[in-house]
């Protein structure tokens, strides 16, 4: 194949969303970093308040969910249904984990008496990671579906936005909580 | 295992190492922090991008998304680098 007719993997409508979703979490996170050049103290003290290690675990229950849902892929296109099943139902699992960890966190933040109306930090950390929590949460919906049809094409564009919940969560995980 | 599974398995292991070392070096000085997390969060990205998603099978579409995660974590550098 030359360079000309090389083609995306897997489905391109999957791939717009991907980068638009892309897009909107990049400019989140960069407009989150601008308005903390405005107050960096205020942010590094608001940002203690984060469970960290937490997060650092969560990074790993995504990342593992993906490998799951990768090799899922694979198992559909070897037509082993039964393996593709079990792969999408352990990684619907760790999204249930990882969502698991971030109610407790919010949790924890409202027990300290903490809302996104206490800084505009709360306010962006919030907003970001709740936005991608209903990501994981619709990922987990969709990944559910095509564990059902079954076929390589649905199981591969489930994935595929199941990877896409992965990217965004590996760039915001450094920036609301490690900066 | 296939040669394909073997391939995500290790890129996971990768995945999970790159993970830890992003928890581990937030008791680094706050340039070499930014740069740090920064540059591990790319890495595990790129890895994401060719593997999970199978980009390495199409190298030219790969270097398009690398151009713009390394546009973004420039831009994500010098913003954390100047607060």
């Amino acid at each position: 194949m030359t360079a000309r007719q090389e083609a995306l993997p897997g489905d391109l409508k999957m791939w717009v969303l991907i980068l638009s979703e892309l897009a909107v979490f990049g400019a989140g996170l960069l407009a989150f970093l601008a308005l903390r050049l405005g107050d960096p103290a205020g942010f590094a003290e608001a940002q203690s308040h984060l469970h960290r290690l937490g997060a650092g675990v969560n990074t790993m229950v995504l990342v593992t969910s993906g490998w799951l849902a990768a090799v899922a892929v694979e198992a559909a296109r070897a037509g082993q249904r039964w393996h593709l099943r079990a792969g999408l139902g352990l990684a619907v699992l760790l999204g249930a984990v990882f969502l698991t960890l971030k109610i407790q966190e919010y949790a924890a933040l409202w027990a300290q008496g903490i809302s996104f109306e206490s800084h505009a930090f709360y306010l962006f950390h919030m907003l970001l990671t709740g936005f991608h929590a209903a990501h994981v949460l619709a990922g987990m919906v969709l990944l559910a579906l095509v564990a059902g049809l079954a076929t390589p094409r649905a199981v591969e564009a489930g994935a595929a936005f199941w990877h896409m919940v992965d990217l965004v969560w590996v760039l915001l995980f450094p920036v609301v909580y490690l900066l | 295992m296939t040669p394909a599974t073997r391939t995500l398995t290790r890129c996971w292991i990768a995945l999970l190492l790159l993970a830890a070392a992003s928890t581990l070096v937030i008791g680094l000085s706050p340039p070499w922090l930014s740069l740090a997390v920064l540059t591990l969060a790319g890495a595990k990205d790129w890895l994401i991008l060719t593997r999970y998603l199978g980009l390495s099978a199409a190298p030219r579409m790969a270097r398009g998304f690398g151009v713009v995660l390394a546009l973004f974590l420039i831009c994500a550098a010098a913003l954390a680098l100047a607060a």
